[in-house]
């Protein structure tokens, strides 16, 4: 594993601060003051370990969150409202002990991106998202089986309507394209005759059936293998088949590292790893978070962030979560930069990177901006207090002091050109909460804030 | 010729334009040929509009006998030619007719008419008849498949709405978005342009040239509300309002190639007469406006309004002042670039299918020819193969 080597620090990449918000940024929505300190104090490899175990958030995580967590979801789910359960991830997001769980559960909702546009019914949205949130770390096969014979999957593919001698292709294609293979490696037969292996497969109520009437028993050839193929046994040739490793290498390296850090080299020895490693999803995010790539200068803050991963990282920044804000409003805004949960644009999921940048996003990432630090994310209207941000770190003594404070707890550095910029645009203002708040908004503003 | 593009790009006005900034945003994404300046604005009339008598064949005696109470009477009708004239509401789209920039395609629809709303609004969207082809990608959404880049943030397709976005633009890779009001580019406080980029980072320089565009665009987009003299008045509805937030959109030039708006209320099992002489009002006012508004704006040689709806209605009125789901109905092409005036006949109204009028062009003609003419597309890809085009452009 040459490409793939552990980080250990080093004159030219040293651990420090950049190094330690990249990786809270990037893998798990952010920190605030007390986790960047203790990991910084730390080592880089201790501090990954934390991520993978489910112990980098160690204050501010609610007892029973489980408990509470569940009565929010179920109700959202009974709501039939998915502005609900749409709170309710977020609400998981940024409660939970474990947050790398719920970055891979959105990767995972990306990669068998289904809708509820066409499946209408969020009760099976929840059960496909809790087995997204279950396997996100398992081997892929346990993963892929389990979503593929669930209702939500089925019905967002058409699988019942895909019977014999009336092939529906949608399954079948989807899951050659997106979900195990990738163009290029398979062809049109292939589809044709994978589509006659799933026929049968149906929902009855919120559970999946195979109904032998409706299976198409004869013989076919998939993938160059002939047999008398069931959808399970479709599965299991996909699941065998070496380009599946290379997919899975993709959707994981994509994940986590900005455009070009990831050279064809490093991607196919990772795929290698993981075709050795059973397609073990903890293999592999372990070998990710921990390697010098991970760290390399490269990679550090040079990918778009995600709408949740945007929302979310103020927030645990400046330790909101005692005061939360409403997470329907919170919905609501990464609705409007583009990642409407449960409604993922098409099959394909979201095209994530530079296209989160629509012109309509970069609005609704301004106006979060000002929203979130006047105060009206929540009600009553609360405007945050800038002094509270970085008090007990950087005395506010100035608005350049605590821009410069603010930046590296957001951003893990303070460019002077940022603090310039921001100082510059805030101005002279007659009131110093004014000119603070006015910062922090600049702040979020900047491209930093953009990329993670 | 200097086109409009090659003129906005080379003149010193340009700075003084105020939709400028989106427009020269696009000039490393944007396609060459002048094909690719062309849009499509599609609206929706939705819950079956009564083609009957919307497009009415007041010369007909059969008419007023299947419309006993419904029928417009032919003094108030506003004729066409000899036997076929509009709605009285629809002043706005008899102007239009007039000057040669609406074509009305009658009798459209499919074999084997589907009357239920939702059934055959998913065949009209997914451009397919057979439901089990029926998958959430629409025939526009196929379209802009073809034309997506990988990456990029431009919005293929564009949905004014408060509804989620239609099927009909949804596609595999396609980037549609909807909007609802203004308000999804408006700026809570202005934004400071900051610092050209310290870092040289590709993505970064990116990121920072995309923000300052966007905040340009938003704070113009604002001013615009103002600045822009809006010559030719919109009416004050809803179809109206999403129509002109199309039109500011179409100015700001973000390479978005098609627009859908919907207007709905058609569906008139009772006491039809006000109510649908309402909406055809306002559709007729809304699109007049926004024509108009365009020709103002010299935009109207890229723009084309498509008009549909997802079946007509039955021939004889019901027992309520209303009428039932029925098939074909006609189709609505507004735009400069259109070629006026009515196309194939009005069906028969003694000839019927089941009570209803019989369809004799296939909705997907009509798709065939805009896709083709208008948008240079190839068509079979996106409806699976290739139908008798008509002639709509001029």
């Amino acid at each position: 594993m040459s490409h793939w080597l552990p980080y250990h620090p080093t004159s030219d990449a040293p651990w420090n601060m950049g190094r330690v918000v990249h990786l809270h940024r990037r893998v798990i929505f952010g920190a605030c003051w007390s986790e960047i300190e203790r990991d910084l104090a730390s080592d880089p490899q201790t501090a990954v370990t934390r991520v993978l175990d489910g112990s980098a958030r160690q204050e501010r995580v609610p007892a029973d969150f489980e408990q509470i967590a569940e009565a929010i979801g179920s109700s959202a789910a009974d709501s039939g409202d998915v502005a609900r359960l749409q709170a309710w991830w977020l609400y998981r997001c940024l409660n939970t002990s474990d947050p790398l769980r719920e970055r891979l559960a959105l990767m995972w909702h990306n990669h068998f991106a289904t809708s509820n546009l066409k499946v209408n019914d969020l009760r099976l949205m929840k059960q496909q998202n809790e087995i997204l949130r279950k396997h996100a770390l398992d081997r892929f096969g346990d993963l892929f089986r389990e979503v593929a014979h669930n209702p939500a999957l089925l019905i967002w593919l058409d699988a019942p309507s895909n019977r014999a001698g009336q092939a529906n292709e949608n399954l079948a294609r989807e899951s050659m394209e997106l979900f195990a293979l990738g163009v290029g490696h398979f062809t049109e037969k292939d589809v044709k005759e994978a589509a006659r292996a799933l026929t049968g497969w149906n929902v009855r109520g919120d559970t999946f059936v195979a109904i032998p009437e409706m299976h198409d028993a004869g013989v076919k050839t998939i993938l160059d293998r002939t047999g008398t193929w069931s959808g399970d046994d479709l599965l299991r040739i996909l699941l065998e088949q070496p380009a599946l490793s290379r997919r899975l290498a993709w959707r994981l390296t994509n994940e986590f590292f900005a455009e070009n850090v990831v050279s064809e080299a490093a991607l196919s020895e990772f795929a290698r790893g993981l075709a050795e490693h059973q397609l073990d999803i903890r293999w592999g995010v372990e070998t990710i978070l921990r390697s010098e790539l991970f760290f390399s200068s490269a990679n550090l803050g040079t990918r778009v962030n995600d709408p949740v991963s945007f929302v979310l990282m103020p927030l645990r920044a400046f330790e909101l979560s005692n005061n939360p804000p409403s997470t329907l409003v919170l919905a609501d805004y990464v609705g409007r930069m583009g990642q409407e949960l449960f409604c993922p644009p098409n099959v394909g999921g979201w095209s994530g990177g530079r296209a989160w940048l629509s012109t309509r996003a970069v609005v609704a990432r301004a106006n979060y901006a000002e929203a979130l630090v006047e105060g009206r994310l929540s009600s009553p209207v609360r405007p945050i207090d800038p002094t509270k941000v970085v008090g007990h770190r950087a005395a506010a003594s100035s608005v350049t002091n605590m821009i410069r404070a603010t930046s590296e707890l957001l951003f893990g550095e303070s460019h002077d050109a940022v603090v310039r910029s921001v100082a510059e645009g805030v101005g002279t203002q007659p009131s110093t909460g004014r000119a603070l708040r006015n910062a922090l908004v600049e702040l979020l503003r900047q491209p930093e804030a953009q990329l993670h | 010729m200097v086109t409009r593009r090659h003129f906005l790009q080379t003149s010193a006005i340009v700075s003084l334009s105020p939709w400028i900034p989106m427009f020269l945003s696009r000039s490393i994404a944007a396609p060459n040929s002048t094909r690719d300046g062309r849009i499509l604005v599609v609206v929706q009339l939705d819950g079956g509009n009564d083609g009957l008598n919307t497009v009415i064949p007041f010369g007909d005696e059969n008419y007023a006998r299947h419309r006993p109470t419904l029928k417009i009477a032919a003094s108030k009708v506003r004729k066409l030619d000899k036997t076929i004239g509009l709605h009285p509401q629809m002043k706005g789209a008899a102007k239009l007719f007039e000057a040669g920039r609406l074509a009305i395609v009658q009798g459209v629809g499919y074999p084997n008419p589907n009357r239920s709303h939702f059934e055959s609004m998913s065949i009209w969207q997914h451009g397919r008849l057979d439901p089990a082809r029926h998958d959430g990608i629409g025939w526009l959404g196929r379209a802009a498949d073809g034309w997506h880049r990988p990456g990029s943030s431009v919005s293929d397709s564009v949905f004014v709405g408060p509804e989620a976005i239609p099927v009909a633009l949804r596609g595999t890779r396609a980037n549609a978005i909807s909007m609802d009001s203004d308000s999804d580019l408006q700026l809570s406080s202005p934004a400071t342009r900051h610092r050209g980029s310290a870092n040289s980072d590709d993505v970064s320089n990116y990121v920072g040239r995309t923000l300052d565009r966007t905040y340009e665009a938003a704070r113009r987009f604002n001013e615009s509300q103002t600045s822009i003299p809006v010559d030719t008045p919109y009416p004050g509805t809803e179809l109206a309002n999403h129509l002109k937030l199309v039109s500011r959109l179409i100015k700001m030039d973000g390479g978005t190639r098609v627009f859908y708006v919907s207007q709905s209320g058609y569906d008139t099992h009772s006491a039809q007469a006000e109510q649908h002489g309402r909406l055809l009002g306002g559709f007729s006012a809304a699109i007049e406006a926004f024509l108009n508004d365009l020709r103002q704006a010299r935009l109207d040689d890229r723009v084309v309004v498509m008009a549909f709806s997802e079946f007509g209605r039955r021939v004889q009125e019901n027992a309520s002042g209303g009428t039932d789901h029925g098939a074909a109905a006609p189709m609505f092409i507004a735009g400069k670039p259109v070629h006026g005036g009515l196309i194939n006949a009005h069906p028969s109204l003694v000839d019927l299918d089941a009570g209803d009028l019989k369809m004799s062009v296939d909705f997907r003609q009509v798709y065939e020819t805009i896709l083709t003419d208008w948008l240079g597309l190839n068509s079979v890809s996106i409806l699976g193969k290739k139908f008798a085009p008509l002639k709509l452009f001029a």
